[in-house]
């Protein structure tokens, strides 16, 4: 107790002291704008992470998070445009910051004219599939669904959404064919596999977990570079014989249009220490996702990149692409 | 068409629906109706514009060949509509002038004219409205609860 | 008995004093922000949750449940006092409550609708309790071509919402369908209808519409009439503030409809609550034999969809206990604070943490009590409302409403939407197209839409699949009555007529 104290206090004089030593400290609450509205994906994620980072006395000032839904990320994006040059604004990015604009010509503007701050985390995935369906591995389902074409079906979500890309490029890849069915949520997608309606999904594995050690899901790959630790057992997608480029979905940190330096270089600072904060990796740990830091410059590259790799891959599925 | 019908109310939300159908049809037949996997986005707008069209048709229809002219009853309060429109008008403006003078000012004036214009109370009374219930908001909403309310160029 | 195992084992934990202190924290947090809009039940979980991590996490989860909870049961009062939506799930509270408060009966409608709260709300945890395995595999079999049929006795209603023209009704409806199909369609990612307008990618909010077309438009009608007082307050005396035994006896089926409804509506995740408030409220009306009353007061129009809303959330409990499945945002902020307290939500959860499962299912029969104990002395406190004059009331509404819209997404343009909406309100008013049918088909707009596109998906065009399921099959049957019901009744009716002769 009293060295968590101590741990806490010395938290705070290095927060203090690291924030003078680049000239921008948050002097009025932080606002950190999300797409989803309270207990969606990035909004739990947000609110999860600064609760840790609280309880590891990396924050100077209160961090609020402030949801701004509606199209995706389109009224986040243009929230963020009004902010341009305002140093108390951050946003919690997801993929969808990156496909969206691709599809949506209405929307306001693109992920690259924000400022990039840090990615923060990868999140794996796994396909799963019914305890009672007849495939133990994903060549099992992938011949099934070359022998009966377009008889397959898989839940997920938007056609922009990571399962449909990774589904579009399994097929391209392997030439089966099997139908997409999109659900607006995550629960109605494991609802209707588990009631045998669909018959594979793409899952994140913290939402699978309790149904696979259950015996209710049986995972089927994961969609990694390397076997995450809650499943050893899992094969990843090239383990399992299917060698098709990783479709990464990342979440990081992006702030309004020009935010001064000094700012950003706090911002990048505050995350590259939360990244080895016990709490937040802890949490990180309980969820299944891996901790994927990268600073500024390093974002701004991987997101023009992953960019151009979506743009593709949506051209390839037949969506049609307007930027 | 004699004025009459032209201030028809049932005649015209017809045609303007009938208007919206053909809208809603036109858009809808450029998205794909029926996709290789599936209805396609168009499939359900095509649907229910068509059924707004030929309903809002039968709607003008019946009301061009009814054997009474219009409907009587009750006279109009024109007086009262007038100032219902007029405190909607007085609300509505009220919303881009929150973005630069902030929900209590915007606020306070919407009560202001509430209870003076509308309500044909005295000045002082529109005045100490104007003040007490923004005073309350600011204390329920930001304060209490924490909700966020709009905020204009001067920082409240 | 394992159940009853488990419950006593349950009170044992919801009893101690700190969980029940914090029950009650709960209820009253939960009756505060159900009663005022602007701030959502997963909005305030959302803003709890850090202040929780450090509680013990069974009185934690029992008192961002009560919130949960609890705010259906605050959800009517502005309902029934001023037209006005507190929450997504009291739309229809309005048709029949609002009725009731303009007749004097405002204390009764507040009531009756905690006590509708409290019965169905009960007997859903009942429900859960005793049935929860059986039920839980029933919802799973519950997929896109049963949804269909729902969404179709969902519209089948609008036969029964109709005022004096079936034309004007099924007319708004459409336009309801339309609203509802603005913005991004899910499956294609195609932008429709939002002319340029990047605000309207992501669709038109529910709670915009209806606090629009209620709430905005009642105040335009009554600065026309002029109406100083176009409530009757309530007259003093503790007789005027319960509701009468008539009142609750006509009552009785409609708690209990509104129990089951809402309770089986409420496990489907992906249906929201507003569903299942208009479904029971069109049952209701659909079996009672005085239908000619709803939409003037009649007491079972408001307790069967408040019953409805407050079962549902019992429901939700299901899915998430069961199987980890959150059927909304609050019910995910729960399921993302029993994850960060280290719990593993799913179908062993029952069986590792006892303590957390029985002590939350004990802890709703305790909360339902308090909610009771808590709103009936509310009820002439909320009655005075009425007695505020007219011009700061109104003042009062405009303001409650603009920041009701504006917290959707703290977007300006949702209030715009929000004055838009009260003037097509008031335009539809003094035309006579009643604007019950157009909320209806806003809300059910995009399941229906889905649930088709889903089902022709999964049969590859077949469109049998919507009719040939026997639990489809058996709801389209219900909603063939439904529609055919005020023929049967009129055939009923003539022939009692010529027998009496």
């Amino acid at each position: 107790m009293r060295l968590s104290v101590l741990a806490a206090v010395a938290g705070i004089l290095v927060t203090v002291a690291s924030a003078h030593a680049q000239g921008f400290t948050p002097t009025r609450p932080v606002e950190v704008v999300v797409h989803t509205g309270p207990g969606g994906g990035t909004d739990a994620f947000a609110r999860a992470m600064f609760t840790a980072l609280r309880k590891d006395g990396l924050l100077p000032v209160n961090f609020l998070v402030v949801n701004k839904t509606g199209g995706g990320s389109a009224t986040a994006m243009r929230y963020l445009q009004e902010k341009t040059g305002d140093d108390h604004t951050i946003a919690i990015f997801s993929s969808v910051w990156i496909t969206d604009p691709l599809v949506q010509k209405e929307a306001p503007l693109t992920i690259d004219q924000l400022t990039p701050i840090s990615r923060l985390v990868l999140e794996p995935a796994l396909f799963v599939v019914n305890a009672k369906s007849p495939y133990k591995t994903l060549k099992d389902f992938i011949d099934a669904a070359k022998a009966n074409p377009g008889q397959l079906k898989q839940s997920g979500g938007s056609v922009l959404a990571r399962d449909a890309v990774v589904r579009h490029v399994l097929r391209a890849h392997t030439g089966a064919d099997w139908s997409f069915i999109s659900f607006p949520s995550g629960g109605e997608r494991v609802a209707a596999l588990l009631g045998g309606h669909v018959d594979i999904m793409m899952i994140e594995p913290s939402e699978a977990g309790e149904l696979i050690r259950s015996g209710r899901l049986r995972a089927l790959a994961q969609i990694a570079d390397t076997r995450i630790p809650g499943f050893p057992d899992v094969p990843t997608l090239k383990e399992a014989g299917f060698d098709v480029p990783n479709v990464p979905q990342a979440r990081g940190v992006v702030a309004p249009p020009k935010m001064p330096a000094a700012a950003v270089a706090y911002y990048e600072d505050l995350f590259r220490r939360a990244s080895q904060s016990p709490a937040y990796k802890q949490y990180l740990a309980d969820t299944q996702l891996e901790n994927a830091y990268l600073g500024s410059s390093d974002l701004a590259g991987f997101l023009k990149q992953y960019q151009n790799q979506m743009r593709e891959i949506l051209k390839g599925a037949g969506v049609a692409v307007v930027r | 068409m004699p004025p009459a019908r032209l201030r028809d109310g049932e005649l015209l939300s017809g045609a303007a629906l009938a208007g919206l159908g053909v809208y809603i049809v036109s858009e809808a037949s450029q998205w794909s109706f029926l996709g290789p996997t599936g209805p396609g986005p168009g499939f359900f707008p095509v649907c229910y514009g068509v059924a707004m069209v030929v309903l809002s048709l039968v709607l003008v229809g019946r009301r061009l060949f009814a054997s009474r002219p219009a409907r009587g009853g009750e006279a109009p309060n024109r007086h009262g509509v007038a100032v219902a429109l007029l405190t909607w008008l007085a609300f509505a403006l009220t919303i881009p002038l929150m973005k630069y003078l902030g929900f209590l000012v915007a606020f306070g004036l919407l009560t202001f004219f509430v209870v003076v214009v509308v309500f044909r109370r005295s000045i002082a009374a529109g005045v100490a409205a104007a003040v007490l219930c923004p005073a309350a908001f600011q204390l329920v909403f930001p304060v209490l609860l924490q909700v966020r309310l709009p905020v204009g160029r001067f920082g409240f | 008995m394992e159940a009853v195992r488990g419950l006593l084992h349950g009170f044992g934990v919801a009893l101690e004093p700190v969980n029940l202190m914090w029950c009650v924290i709960g209820c009253f947090l939960g009756t505060i922000i159900g009663i005022l809009p602007g701030l959502g039940p997963a909005a305030t979980i959302a803003m709890l949750l850090p202040l929780t991590f450090r509680m013990d996490p069974t009185g934690g989860i029992i008192m961002l449940a009560g919130i949960y909870y609890g705010a259906k049961y605050g959800g009517s009062t502005t309902s029934i006092l001023l037209n006005m939506p507190g929450e997504a799930s009291s739309v229809v509270t309005c048709i029949d409550g609002y009725q009731m408060a303009r007749k004097g009966r405002a204390g009764a409608a507040l009531g009756i609708a905690a006590i509708a709260s409290f019965v169905a709300g009960t007997i859903g945890i009942v429900i859960l309790t005793f049935l929860a395995p059986p039920l839980a595999e029933l919802a799973l079999s519950f997929s896109s071509p049963e949804f269909f049929a729902l969404m179709v006795l969902g519209l089948a209603l609008v036969v029964l919402l109709a005022g004096d023209s079936m034309l004007k009704a099924v007319l708004a409806l459409l336009l309801g369908l339309w609203l509802a199909s603005i913005g991004t369609d899910l499956f294609t990612a195609q932008t429709r209808f939002t002319m340029g307008q990047s605000d309207l990618l992501g669709g038109i909010e529910f709670m915009v519409i209806a606090v629009g077309v209620y709430a905005i438009t009642e105040v335009m009608l009554s600065i026309e009439n002029r109406e100083e007082a176009r409530l009757l307050p309530v007259p003093r005396g503790l007789r005027n503030y319960l509701p009468s035994w008539e009142e609750l006896k006509a009552c009785r089926f409609a708690f209990l409809n509104g129990s089951l409804t809402g309770f089986f509506i409420g496990t489907l995740p992906g249906a929201a609550s507003s569903v299942s408030s208009f479904v029971s409220y069109g049952i209701e009306k659909a079996v009672s034999k005085r239908p000619e009353l709803f939409g003037h007061g009649a007491p079972e129009g408001l307790a069967a969809p408040e019953g409805a809303n407050n079962a549902d959330s019992s429901g939700a409990m299901l899915p998430l206990l069961s199987f980890g499945i959150p059927a909304g945002g609050s019910t995910a902020m729960l399921l993302s604070a029993l994850i960060l307290w280290g719990y593993r939500p799913g179908p062993l959860l029952i069986q590792e943490s006892p303590d957390l499962f029985w002590g939350l299912v004990a802890s709703m029969y305790i909360g339902n009590v308090v909610l009771l104990l808590m709103n009936l002395p509310l009820v002439p406190l909320f009655a005075q409302i009425l007695r505020i004059p007219t011009h700061i009331l109104f003042s009062i509404v405009l303001g409650v409403s603009i920041v009701g819209a504006y917290s959707v997404s703290g977007n300006l343009f949702d209030v715009l939407m929000l004055a838009a909406f009260g003037l097509l309100g008031y335009v539809m008013a003094k035309l006579s197209y009643p604007t019950a049918p157009l909320v209806l088909g806003f809300v059910l707009g995009d399941p229906l839409e889905r649930a088709v596109r889903q089902s022709l998906t999964m049969s590859q065009g077949d469109p049998s699949i919507l009719v040939a399921r026997p639990i489809a099959a058996v709801i389209l049957l219900v909603a063939a009555v439904v529609l055919c019901s005020p023929l049967i009744r009129r055939l009923v009716g003539a022939g009692r007529r010529t027998a009496a002769t």
